[in-house]
């Protein structure tokens, strides 16, 4: 899961980078709204955390440039300014979520995942469930038939991002551009080496290859 | 206060008997006076007329009969005369048997009603000298015709001062009723103001009230101004301390704390009660309460983005509804209300299992609100310590609401009352009584 950060507060951004990437999402910072209108429009993200409060471009006015430009990403709001009327203006701007600060790291946490639910679709359950495995996103474990299987950060992230695409051709390079942020140098060697450490983990048959096309999750009903 | 119509009438009632009564009365007198000049003319030529009349005769003196008006001696004809002489006195036959008193010196005078019939007589004396004697000639008429006429003329004078004095009062009432319009649509203006109808008052006025209309269009924009500005340095306040303490709860739930439990659990408790208390004040400072009274909320307006935003928040599965006339204006600031509505149903939304509603109507004496939801609810004993400061009613839900702690602090404000009850839907009520602002 490829996440946007724009929070201009330096050692809260250091903070909540620090967290996220901990929870298995490639974080990508931004601190200036200028920068954040561009790189939220150009980059595939998955989900964007916006502050309000920015130099450069008011974070509503970021806001409804990327909703004008016909950007779908689901946006949560983070902000000191938590009154209802500005949260009602927040979420008419074409935020999906509002979050106030200060706020607990597990409240963030829950709110992004149950956002990512929401955007593909799924029903809002603490374990993502697809095919057959239970992914224990707090954890970062699956349970197979009632037995649990610890994961690697770099297996978590890769089985998470195929959880929630489930039925769905994944390309390595959409893989490598959702799994990594704008900084780390992306290896589809790497890729591969994940995708068989999965399927030695879960059975051969939990990520089918699509020769020239790419990676379908099928899951252990399959 | 007395109305400014009353007064007006008042005043102008009062200077407009004391002027008219002394006009006219000096106008009479002064009628009077001119009339008293011409009349005494006459009565001097007619003692000339009656010493020409005096001749010597065998006797002495006697009156040539000849030469003296006929009304003289026709009996209270009105014309009168005495003519005084050292041997005697001689009266005009017109006089019959009446004694008409010589005026005590030369002169006009108007006796009192002493002559025949109750005439009033006006009394002229001349005195001469004629063959040789001093003769003193008084020559009376009747005043009582002229005297009648005055009064009558008084009398009609009055009843027509009366007429006018009435048609321009009521010309005045009408004047004064059209010049004081703006006034009075002034005053309506302030009373829709402060029912929230309105935001400023019209500045298409008469020049005499543009300085007060001015003025309070002024103070209300500077409170509303003022208000804006002091909510936004709160925003930059709380924004200045709620992300310094957002790293620190962050912080304090960090990896390397995981060690330390008792260390980590300690600061959570604490840096929670800064939240608390900070975003509590920081919402109490925010209030509007009276200072605007201006202020409306339009629910027609207002209400479905709240619903959609909490219906966002609290996930599709929850019905959210409400009942309320249409068109419903409540006379309080936006946010203000905003803060109340979206805290009480944000609370309910966390407790409630499928549905929650929001009811508003209007009495002629209060407002009254209810959040129903189907949750759990509170056991009756429990509601009253739930209500008391600082309690909690969201502590077991996930989220940091300060739940009734704001709404209270909103409620307190603006001196209304709130209660919990048992709700129709099985869960609680939270019902507010909030009156109508007393001005």
């Amino acid at each position: 899961m490829r996440l946007l950060l724009v929070e201009d507060n330096v050692p809260l951004a250091d903070e909540l980078t620090a967290a996220l990437q901990r929870q298995g999402y490639a974080v990508d910072w931004l601190a200036d709204g200028r920068d954040a209108v561009y790189q939220g429009q150009s980059e595939p993200y998955d989900l964007i955390i916006l502050d309000l409060g920015l130099p450069g471009l008011p974070g509503l006015e970021v806001l409804a440039q990327w909703r004008a430009g016909a950007l779908a990403t689901p946006v949560l709001i983070l902000t000191a300014r938590g009154s209802w009327a500005e949260r009602i203006e927040g979420l008419k701007a074409g935020a999906d979520d509002y979050l106030s600060k200060p706020f607990h790291p597990e409240e963030l946490q829950l709110r992004l995942q149950s956002l990512l639910r929401r955007a593909r679709g799924l029903a809002n359950q603490p374990r993502l469930e697809a095919a057959g495995l239970h992914l224990d996103e707090g954890r970062q474990c699956v349970t197979r038939d009632g037995d649990d299987i610890q994961l690697t950060a770099a297996e978590f992230r890769l089985l998470r991002y195929f959880m929630l695409h489930p039925r769905q051709i994944l390309s390595k390079s959409h893989l490598a551009e959702h799994l990594y942020d704008g900084e780390t140098e992306r290896d589809s060697n790497v890729l591969e080496v994940h995708v068989n450490h999965l399927r030695r983990k879960l059975g051969r048959s939990v990520i089918e290859t699509r020769r020239g096309q790419g990676y379908l999750y099928a899951g252990s009903a399959a | 206060m007395k109305s400014i119509q009353g007064r007006l009438s008042l005043g102008l009632v009062a200077v407009l008997m004391v002027v008219g009564l002394v006009l006219a009365q000096s106008t009479l007198w002064l009628f009077e006076a001119g009339l008293q000049r011409y009349l005494q003319a006459g009565l001097r030529k007619e003692s000339e007329n009656l010493l020409a009349a005096l001749v010597r005769g065998e006797g002495g003196m006697q009156l040539d009969e000849r030469r003296i008006s006929a009304a003289y001696h026709r009996p209270f004809s009105g014309y009168y005369f005495r003519i005084d002489f050292p041997q005697g006195t001689w009266r005009s036959r017109s006089l019959w048997d009446l004694d008409m008193p010589q005026p005590t010196s030369a002169g006009l005078e108007k006796s009192a009603d002493l002559g025949p019939d109750g005439q009033q007589l006006l009394v002229f004396r001349a005195d001469y000298r004629r063959l040789g004697q001093n003769i003193s000639i008084s020559v009376a008429q009747d005043y009582s015709p002229v005297r009648d006429g005055f009064r009558r003329m008084q009398q009609i004078g009055l009843g027509l001062a009366g007429v006018a004095l009435l048609v321009i009062l009521v010309l005045q009432r009408i004047t004064v009723t059209r010049s004081l319009r703006p006034l009075e649509r002034a005053r309506q203006q302030i009373a829709q103001l402060q029912q929230g109808q309105r935001s400023q008052l019209d500045t298409q006025v008469p020049v005499e009230l543009e300085p007060l209309v001015a003025q309070i269009n002024h103070l209300l924009a500077h409170t509303e101004d003022s208000l804006r500005r002091s909510r936004n340095a709160l925003g930059n306040l709380g924004h200045a301390l709620k992300t310094p303490l957002a790293v620190l709860v962050s912080l304090a739930s960090s990896p390397q704390l995981r060690q330390l439990p008792q260390l980590s659990a300690q600061l959570h408790e604490q840096l929670e009660q800064i939240q608390q208390r900070l975003a509590r004040e920081l919402n109490r400072a925010r209030l509007a309460g009276d200072a605007l009274p201006g202020a409306q909320f339009d629910c027609d307006a207002e209400l479905p983005g709240l619903l959609s935003t909490l219906g966002l928040i609290h996930g599709e599965g929850l019905l959210l509804a409400r009942d309320m006339p249409g068109g419903l204006l409540l006379p309080w600031d936006r946010e203000d209300l905003l803060e109340l509505l979206g805290n009480l149903l944000d609370n309910a939304c966390k407790w409630a299992d499928s549905e929650v509603r929001l009811g508003i109507a209007e009495q002629p004496e209060a407002y009254q609100l209810w959040v129903d939801d189907d949750g759990p609810g509170i056991p009756q004993d429990a509601r009253e310590h739930v209500l008391t400061r600082g309690s909690r009613l969201d502590e077991q839900v996930a989220g940091h609401g300060l739940g009734l702690g704001i709404v209270r602090d909103i409620v307190d404000a603006w001196g209304g009352r709130i209660e919990l009850r048992q709700s129709p839907l099985g869960g609680l009520r939270v019902s507010l009584e909030l009156p109508r602002k007393a001005r």
